[in-house]
């Protein structure tokens, strides 16, 4: 019974730490024109901002294995926002991430900012701010050409390759539910886990955001014409980093005021 | 914001299913492959002692090739590799066979052990008596070999449960994956980590408890034994 006690009490002690390591830093000035809230000065003092990107969304967020370079549009705004904040646009340090790490990320402090195609949801905005949608996408279907898959209806009864960030799930129950089909769904960690179920015909069709789906085309896969449920992707930081979050959010007003954005994105041939 | 706040909880008490259908999964799959390994661990172990040259090479092939590679190479053979050459199984059986076999080539190894604990003498006055080999195993080794293996036998339950987990990888609905998927799509991953953490926990320490106690009690009554000879 002893030892019993013993093993709960360490793990009372270990949750208490886990726990304790979310502690927040309130600041205390929000700063006048000119001089940086203390939030984002904080980060211009350190000289570096760390932000969670993803590695493997060509156009968005790609890790070039052979340069060991990142490269696509969130990365230029990553970019842009360490300019904004350091005054030199190289200061950065790019975090890679997934569906499943970057919400811990930034709760842990390991990253400032999330730009990695991060879909802005209800729930979502309890645990961290976000900016607003600097892009949004939909979501697409990709399926074997020889499935005899042609339309969105013929998927009555199929299985579908989602990722484990339930938007796309959500958003095509509802679809389904409303054209009167049915539909099984399969999440995935990983988006090669899903083209490897896919190529496996584990799954009918691959399904995530459709800007993401592009960097999976190949001979023997198509898309289908539809495209549902907008998905708004926005720039995330941790839920007491407020004063971060209005600069980054200021600053992108004024970059689509300006256009400088739609700029960004063209160069990547989005729009 | 604390990743463990009120609300978060709130909102997985309001899912409890998802977590439940999990569990469900994670114990019809544990309990099935636990069933399979034990067949395979009573027949490999049998081979592995028994007196035929081929049997014991079988066996010594089983238990090499499925030891010496990982769990998560198998699964992913089966799930992956396997509808490439027209054979689609589906994702709980993939987690059954998977864990089954890697299980019972460790299984295996417990009964090898169990069966060659039991003195030689044991063997040769069964056969002496008429029985034939398989008979002699049947009537004579394996009930006292039975006492025995028990402990290590748990112990391989245990982790197998633990293992039972790596389905999450490959969609299969268990513990492990409904966490993973709910709390990628809420956000509020610090609940439904620490809650699938206590279930698993609640799962196996008991199991290892009991393994320990038969453990403890087999080897009071051995060395009584050995203490009446």
């Amino acid at each position: 019974m002893k030892r019993v006690l013993g093993l709960m009490l360490s793990a009372a002690f270990l949750l208490s730490v886990l726990a304790g390591c979310g502690g927040a830093s309130k600041s205390s000035d929000s700063g006048s024109s000119g001089t940086l809230p203390a939030q984002v000065q904080k980060i211009k003092d350190r000289g570096v901002l760390k932000v969670g990107v993803k590695v493997d969304v060509p156009k968005f967020g790609y890790k070039d294995a052979a340069k060991n370079t990142h490269e696509g549009v969130e990365i230029d705004l990553a970019k842009r926002i360490a300019k904004e904040i350091i005054g030199d646009e190289s200061k950065i340090e790019l975090v890679g991430v997934n569906a499943k790490t970057r919400g811990p990320a930034l709760d842990n402090g390991e990253i400032d900012l999330v730009i990695a195609t991060f879909t802005i949801t209800e729930e979502r905005k309890k645990s961290w701010n976000f900016s607003d949608p600097y892009f949004v996408d939909n979501v697409g279907f990709l399926v074997k050409k020889d499935s005899g898959i042609k339309s969105w209806k013929d998927l009555n009864g199929k299985k579908i390759g989602v990722a484990q960030s339930a938007s796309t799930k959500k958003a095509l129950t509802e679809q389904a539910t409303k054209d009167g089909i049915k539909v099984e769904f399969m999440e995935f960690a990983t988006y090669p886990e899903i083209k490897a179920a896919l190529d496996a015909g584990r799954i009918d069709s691959f399904s995530v955001d459709q800007s993401i789906l592009w960097g999976y085309k190949d001979d023997t896969n198509e898309f289908l014409p539809e495209k549902f449920a907008p998905q708004e992707y926005g720039v995330a930081s941790k839920k007491d980093n407020t004063e971060l979050a209005k600069f980054v959010n200021d600053l992108l007003a004024e970059m689509k005021k300006s256009g400088e954005l739609d700029k960004m994105f063209e160069k990547w041939g989005l729009k | 914001m604390d990743r463990f706040a009120a609300f978060k909880w709130q909102a997985l008490f309001t899912d409890w299913r998802i977590f439940v259908d999990g569990l469900g999964r994670t114990a019809s799959t544990a309990g099935l492959a636990l069933l399979l390994s034990l067949g395979l661990g009573v027949l490999f172990g049998m081979l592995a002692t028994s007196p035929y040259r081929s049997g014991r090479s079988v066996s010594r092939l089983y238990v090499s090739l499925i030891q010496n590679t990982p769990l998560v190479t198998q699964i992913f053979f089966l799930y992956y590799a396997l509808p490439h050459l027209d054979v689609v199984l589906p994702t709980p059986v993939v987690g059954i066979l998977g864990l089954g076999f890697y299980h019972g080539a460790y299984m295996a190894e417990v009964f090898r052990a169990g069966i060659q604990a039991i003195h030689r003498g044991q063997l040769e006055a069964g056969l002496s008596q008429g029985f034939t080999y398989a008979q002699t195993m049947r009537y004579v080794i394996l009930p006292q070999a039975a006492e025995i293996v028990l402990p290590p036998m748990t112990n391989q339950a245990v982790a197998l449960i633990k293992n039972s987990s790596i389905l999450a990888m490959i969609s299969g609905g268990d513990l492990m994956f409904q966490a993973d998927s709910w709390s990628a799509s809420t956000g509020y991953y610090g609940p439904a980590y620490l809650t699938v953490w206590l279930i698993y926990f609640s799962l196996c320490f008991p199991l290892a408890r009991l393994a320990k106690h038969w453990e403890e009690k087999s080897a009071r009554s051995r060395s009584g034994e050995v203490k009446a000879a």
